[in-house]
């Protein structure tokens, strides 16, 4: 009863389905790991995952070590996550893809970017939000950040860029303002940009 | 309405896992807002899985058998067979040490990220709560916040535009993403909706400018540059907007 249900959803699912892969049965495995924890089902699981995920892996990493890792890694996170996986939603075939696209995806970046920030699970999450604390982001330096690198600028580039940004004059505005030649605003504002350039930083 | 997507390109290596993440992350909050391209991804993943997981096939093949008939990959040979890749596996070791631990993983998403701009408070997508913002960095009516992905050339940042502010005309000498997460701009082309992924090359030259404000989620590999008179003294700190 179970297997006809489960062959109609994935026969239904898509025209993609082929053949070739046994999709009730990699469903009924992954169920069972999900809730009986069973190890001859993650056993078989296994046997059927493994071998292609490691072919997969070595297309993307030139290092076996790096291969098995997202071997192990995807298989640990198959074992670990099952309870996640939901047989109305999809077939067992795409969930272990997205697991082992998000491994994947953390591992190459890590190497790449020297990043261990594991965003995989942010992009593409396995498990819809269940907490929610609240906890806020505010950066209370804000304007009060630019305001003080402003301030440690001489006062006449002060006056131009304060002019120039907060009361919005033109450059020509602000020489008659000013009652100074508009090639002085020019380096004046030159000069004070650079400053706060190198204040703010490229990278800040 | 949303009207700006993402091409069926990006949407593939966005599948894939082949796109950095800054623009990984853009996708992923352009699908949250649009059932479309959402549909669209749950369709090419399956796809993508049902490939991959196929008995003799492999990766370098993928992208031919996805445009061919299922029937014409069922003859494609490899160089092993899955048992003998098991071999290499060690496999009782590898399950032994994996089933040893009972333990599931911890399922709890990180809570909701605000941030205030000019006195408007703003919920960042969930996708970017792992992320690590800079310092803001706010220059008129534009506020900057970096989010640091260490991805090189590309940036990242967050773009806040108050109410009647704009970007000076410019150009761009590469790729320039906008996402838009919260209000709407306009610029010579047209009007932008909170959701709409816009993506232009270098040959576009533009004027963004927000009636009522907006919050931006950009990714460029190049600085802005700015192409109209007087803003052609921002060009030095170009690379400071986006």
């Amino acid at each position: 009863m179970q297997t006809n249900l489960l062959s109609k959803v994935t026969s239904d699912k898509s025209r993609y389905m082929s053949d070739k892969i046994n999709h009730p049965e990699l469903c009924q495995w992954l169920d069972a790991v999900a809730t009986q924890r069973n190890k001859q089902a993650f056993t078989n699981l296994f046997k059927f995952f493994a071998p292609k995920i490691l072919r997969i892996a070595k297309t993307k990493f030139p290092n076996e070590a790096q291969a098995n890792e997202v071997v192990q890694e995807t298989m640990t996170n198959v074992w670990r996550k099952a309870h996640l996986f939901n047989s109305d939603k999809g077939a067992a075939t795409t969930w272990v893809y997205t697991v082992m696209r998000n491994v994947t995806f953390d591992m190459l970046r890590k190497i790449q970017g020297n990043k261990e920030d594991n965003l995989s699970d942010d992009i593409w999450p396995m498990a819809e939000s269940m907490s929610s604390e609240e906890e806020s982001f505010n950066d209370h330096l804000e304007n009060k950040q630019l305001l003080s690198v402003l301030e440690e600028l001489p006062e006449a580039q002060q006056e131009v860029v304060k002019g120039f940004y907060f009361s919005e004059m033109s450059q020509e505005q602000l020489a008659t303002h000013l009652n100074l030649p508009l090639g002085t605003i020019k380096s004046r504002l030159r000069l004070a940009l650079a400053k706060l350039r190198a204040q703010l930083g490229e990278n800040s | 309405m949303i009207t700006h997507h993402p091409k069926f390109e990006l949407i593939q290596l966005f599948v894939n896992g082949q796109l950095p993440a800054s623009l990984s992350a853009a996708i992923a909050i352009h699908a949250d807002m649009c059932p479309k391209c959402q549909q669209q991804i749950a369709l090419l993943t399956e796809q993508m899985a049902e490939v991959s997981f196929e008995e003799d096939s492999l990766q370098a093949d993928l992208e031919q058998s996805l445009t061919t008939d299922n029937d014409s990959t069922a003859d494609y040979s490899t160089d092993l067979t899955d048992e003998e890749t098991l071999e290499s596996l060690s496999i009782d070791d590898m399950v032994d040490a994996i089933t040893m631990s009972d333990e599931l993983a911890q399922t709890t998403v990180a809570a909701d990220k605000t941030i205030i701009y000019q006195n408007e408070n703003y919920v960042l997508p969930k996708t970017l709560s792992s992320m690590t913002l800079g310092k803001k960095a706010t220059i008129g009516k534009l506020s900057r916040t970096r989010i640091q992905l260490n991805e090189n050339e590309v940036r990242t940042s967050l773009l806040q535009i108050a109410p009647g502010g704009g970007v000076p005309e410019h150009t761009h000498k590469g790729f320039e993403l906008t996402l838009l997460l919260e209000g709407s701009f306009h610029d010579e082309k047209g009007e932008y909706v909170k959701g709409d992924f816009i993506m232009l090359d270098s040959s576009v030259q533009h004027h963004p400018i927000s009636k009522d404000g907006c919050l931006c989620y950009t990714v460029a590999n190049d600085a802005l540059h700015f192409t109209q008179g007087i803003n052609k003294l921002l060009n030095p700190i170009g690379g400071l907007i986006y």
